[in-house]
């Protein structure tokens, strides 16, 4: 019951930011909404299969490409149509990269998952005819439901309708998160996280299910890779570089893998922590990495694990 | 090609530390990369000041190797803070050492900003060399020589002496090594600080022939596991191999396909990791 | 037909030869348990009987289906399922969802991505009802790391009978547990497998109490061969049973058939 309305007045609060929180502080909160797409479905892989991947960025920059691609080249603004297209692109490069990769575990996974995100990354950098090199490919503004709001300049669209759009994006994708998570299907993943071996003797297959992960992950990658796309406007090849990906799985431990809402926790205190700390100092990454340390060394289960350590994944 | 050979000469040292630390204390540094980057500014601050102070030009290959063993000690400090998770699952071990990427990302920063540091043609005090119709530093060669006399010298100490055998059993079986006695903290300090050593030495003998640049301990680290996958992860063996044939691929690719280079490696790496998980030499613990 | 059947297993690892002409035949009805000294090939055995492990020749047939090599996952589809020596649960579930999960692959399940768990019926009750029969429902909500340890055998063994098996390998079901536990355990076994309607029981086992109070037939494995067969008392007769397995000429157990 407590947990029921503590959500629904965080929703409220993020629901209310344009309206008190300013131009500054609504466009930094862009970005949370992308990020917490990626990090449900690379918590799935990771809180919940067990499967750590330090390549999650490749299929974050896969989306912002794609939103990049649709509107620069193609010329096609419904951003339902991006998003579809996303969720395709995205599935079309995880079947592959999944299928090799689900046959590793542990080291070998995040290796692997490393190695296809530089690969791509490398990919973006080189081909310039193809991807615009180092200097990306600009994202236009979308049309959100068929509207194009010709009337906001930038800055409105972005704290206003594209806001708007972006949480209701985050609640439909943490809705549909949630109830993977509470299927059946769920359950079998977390079997085998617990124990791959005796999951197969009961008839989970453990690297089919990995793999089904891996798709979803995928997906939730894409799509908040592209929402990620709009507010900067650009698609460059840094998204998918590996500290990228590495400080996805940061924002997932700072806010707890060991529960649902905190890799979105965990995207939230990110965002604002590294602007605060930018504010103070250049060395912005000393900071994170310490933090970081800390959490890994003496709270491995992140915030959520600090508020609520009973809570475990799942069920 | 011998600039590839030179590039593999380092990047075995590099390697080579990984590959020990993984191999006995089953962690996998990223960090390793940020340690090859702090060496090599650090040597170039060594060089620099010890040139002031009026150290001989040709001492230059003593001055880096000293720094950068010197920079070493860093890794005993390290190794202090990895204490905490060594019973921990792998990934959060990495995940520390993803840590220690970033903060020494900034620790170089704020020492020695973000701009490229070079040591101009110092270098060239050991004069060329022409081998057939190539000129070829002779800090080149004695770089990939003193790479190769470290391998040699890895090998002996691993395979001769008691401490390389208890480092060795120790990889083997750490229990058992436990339970025979060996003080397993004093192993894995040591051979964390040697790991270190081997990364930070082949950061500063490379700074000469290139520069140090701030990103140049990231974008090594993932050649470093292309190295590691290669040759198969614990193995030293795998490490010389693994740094020849990237070194060598990287040369070549550039030389014909330069849009393919980075892309060769990963390539490369992948498919090794699909088809012979254990690399060349290693040992399938997938 | 013999519900589970060897024939002339060889396993070798790197010229150690662990199971050395192996043949065995399970009935449906029996209960059957293996034994033997340490080393003597008898996990090994079990993990080729249950498709983990392919051996260099010789076949497996259950049903008369050859299962050589097929794998945990095709096995427990197809019926067989099997226990652990070491306990095998799933450490951070409840015991509740531990039994679950084979309850969700029995009824294949396991693709529903949206439907809830909690309120699929069918699966509650049915994970319910095996925990009933072991003893654990009333600790459904425990994580399963969080139980005893003879309690966590029991929940190892219940998670497979909770996958309906015809056949069931239990690999030494009551070690790590204290002697008082073993009856209860063994009783739970029994009367649980005759519930569900498990056919037969395959067991390795060290306690002779065990092995005599409960077994249809006995085969004493040694050196990777069969070195005997039959009744218990049919081994009890058997000198070379008796010297190698037991290790020195003790007074055999009087209970049994």
């Amino acid at each position: 019951m407590i947990r029921r309305a503590a959500l629904v007045v965080v929703l409220l609060g993020i629901a209310g930011v344009p309206f008190m929180g300013g131009d500054y502080y609504t466009t930094l909160m862009l970005p949370f909404f992308g990020y917490s797409i990626a990090l449900l479905g690379l918590n799935l892989l990771f809180g919940y299969t067990g499967l750590l991947s330090f390549g999650h960025a490749l299929f974050v920059a896969l989306g912002a490409y794609t939103a990049a691609y649709m509107t620069s080249v193609f010329g096609i603004l419904h951003f339902e149509a991006i998003l579809l297209v996303s969720v395709a692109v995205a599935l079309v490069v995880a079947v592959p990269v999944g299928l090799l990769c689900v046959r590793y575990v542990k080291i070998y996974f995040g290796m692997l998952t490393l190695a296809f995100g530089m690969l791509f990354y490398s990919f973006l950098y080189k081909f310039y005819h193809l991807t615009g090199g180092d200097e990306g490919i600009r994202v236009l503004r979308p049309m959100l439901l068929g509207q194009s709001f010709p009337a906001l300049g930038k800055v409105e669209f972005l704290t206003g309708p594209y806001y708007y759009y972006s949480l209701a994006l985050l609640v439909a994708a943490a809705v549909v998160m949630w109830r993977v998570v509470g299927s059946p299907f769920g359950l079998c993943l977390r079997s085998i996280r617990e124990n791959p071996e005796k999951a197969e003797y009961v008839g989970v297959s453990a690297r089919r299910y990995r793999f089904y992960a891996f798709l979803i992950s995928s997906i939730f990658g894409g799509v908040g890779g592209t929402l990620l796309a709009i507010p900067t406007g650009l698609a460059d090849p840094l998204l998918a570089y590996w500290t990228h990906s590495g400080n996805l799985v940061f924002m997932m431990l700072l806010g707890g893998f060991a529960n649902f809402f905190g890799p979105i926790l965990g995207s939230f205190v990110f965002i604002f922590l590294q602007d605060q700390v930018i504010s103070l100092t250049q060395y912005w990454r000393l900071v994170f990495g310490a933090i970081l340390a800390v959490i890994v060394i003496f709270f491995p289960h992140g915030l959520m694990g600090v508020f609520d350590p009973r809570a475990r994944a799942g069920g | 090609m011998l600039g590839g050979v030179f590039h593999a000469a380092t990047l075995f040292l590099v390697a080579a530390g990984l590959q020990l630390v993984f191999g006995v204390q089953r962690i996998v540094n990223l960090a390793c990369g940020s340690f090859y980057a702090l060496g090599a500014y650090f040597g170039f601050s060594v060089v620099t000041w010890a040139l002031k102070g009026g150290m001989p030009q040709p001492l230059l290959l003593v001055a880096l190797i000293l720094g950068g063993l010197l920079l070493a000690t860093i890794g005993l400090v390290v190794e202090r803070l990895l204490r905490f998770i060594y019973d921990r699952d792998e990934s959060f071990q990495m995940l520390l050492t993803f840590a220690l990427v970033l903060i020494f990302e900034d620790v170089i920063r704020f020492f020695w900003g973000t701009a490229p540091y070079q040591l101009g043609n110092l270098y060239l005090v050991y004069g060329r060399l022409q081998v057939g119709g190539l000129t070829i530093p002779v800090y080149n060669l004695l770089v990939i020589a003193a790479a190769a006399g470290i391998a040699v010298l890895m090998g002996w100490f691993l395979a001769r002496t008691r401490w390389g055998r208890i480092v060795r059993a120790t990889a083997e079986n750490r229990a058992m090594s436990e339970a025979l006695g060996v003080d397993m903290r004093r192993v894995y300090a040591g051979v964390f600080t040697i790991g270190t050593a081997l990364g930070t030495v082949g950061g500063a003998l490379v700074v000469p022939a290139t520069a140090a640049i701030h990103e140049m301990g990231i974008d090594l680290i993932v050649e470093a596991f292309a190295v590691v996958v290669i040759g198969g992860l614990g193995s030293m063996r795998g490490a010389f191999v693994g740094a020849l044939a990237v070194g060598v691929l990287k040369a070549v690719a550039i030389a014909t396909y330069p849009e393919i280079e980075m892309l060769a490696i990963y390539v490369i790496v992948i498919a090794v990791l699909v088809l012979r998980p254990a690399g060349l030499f290693g040992r399938a613990t997938a | 037909m013999p519900l589970l059947e060897a024939s002339s297993l060889r396993k070798l690892y790197d010229g150690f030869c662990a199971l050395d002409g192996v043949s065995l035949a399970v009935g449906s009805g029996e209960f059957v348990s293996i034994i033997g000294p340490n080393g003597a090939g008898k996990t090994t055995l079990i993990n080729v009987l249950t498709g983990l492990l392919k051996p260099n020749t010789g076949r497996v047939l259950f049903k008369g289906q050859d299962i050589t090599g097929v794998g945990p996952v095709k096995l427990a589809r197809l019926g067989m399922a099997r226990s652990f020596q070491l306990v095998n649960i799933f450490p951070e579930l409840t015991v509740l969802e531990v039994v679950k999960v084979a309850v969700v692959s029995r009824l294949g399940r396991g693709g529903r991505l949206f439907s809830s768990l909690a309120r699929d019926r069918e699966v509650t009750e049915q994970a319910l009802a095996v925990a009933e029969l072991f003893a654990l429902a009333d600790k459904r909500n425990i994580p399963a790391k969080k139980l005893p340890q003879g309690d966590k055998k029991l929940l190892d063994v219940a998670s497979a009978f909770a996958l309906r098996p015809e056949v069931i390998l239990l690999d030494e079901p009551t070690s790590g547990v204290s002697t008082r536990e073993k009856h209860t355990i063994m009783e739970i076994l029994v009367s649980a497998s005759k519930e569900i309607g498990i056919k037969s029981i395959i067991q390795v086992e060290h306690d002779m109490d065990i092995v005599f109070g409960y077994s249809d037939r006995i085969i004493a494995l040694h050196q990777g061969k069969v070195l005997a067969d039959g009744t218990p008392a049919a081994i009890k007769a058997d000198e070379a049973v008796v010297n190698t397995v037991v290790g020195r000429k003790t007074r055999m157990p009087e209970r049994g058939a």
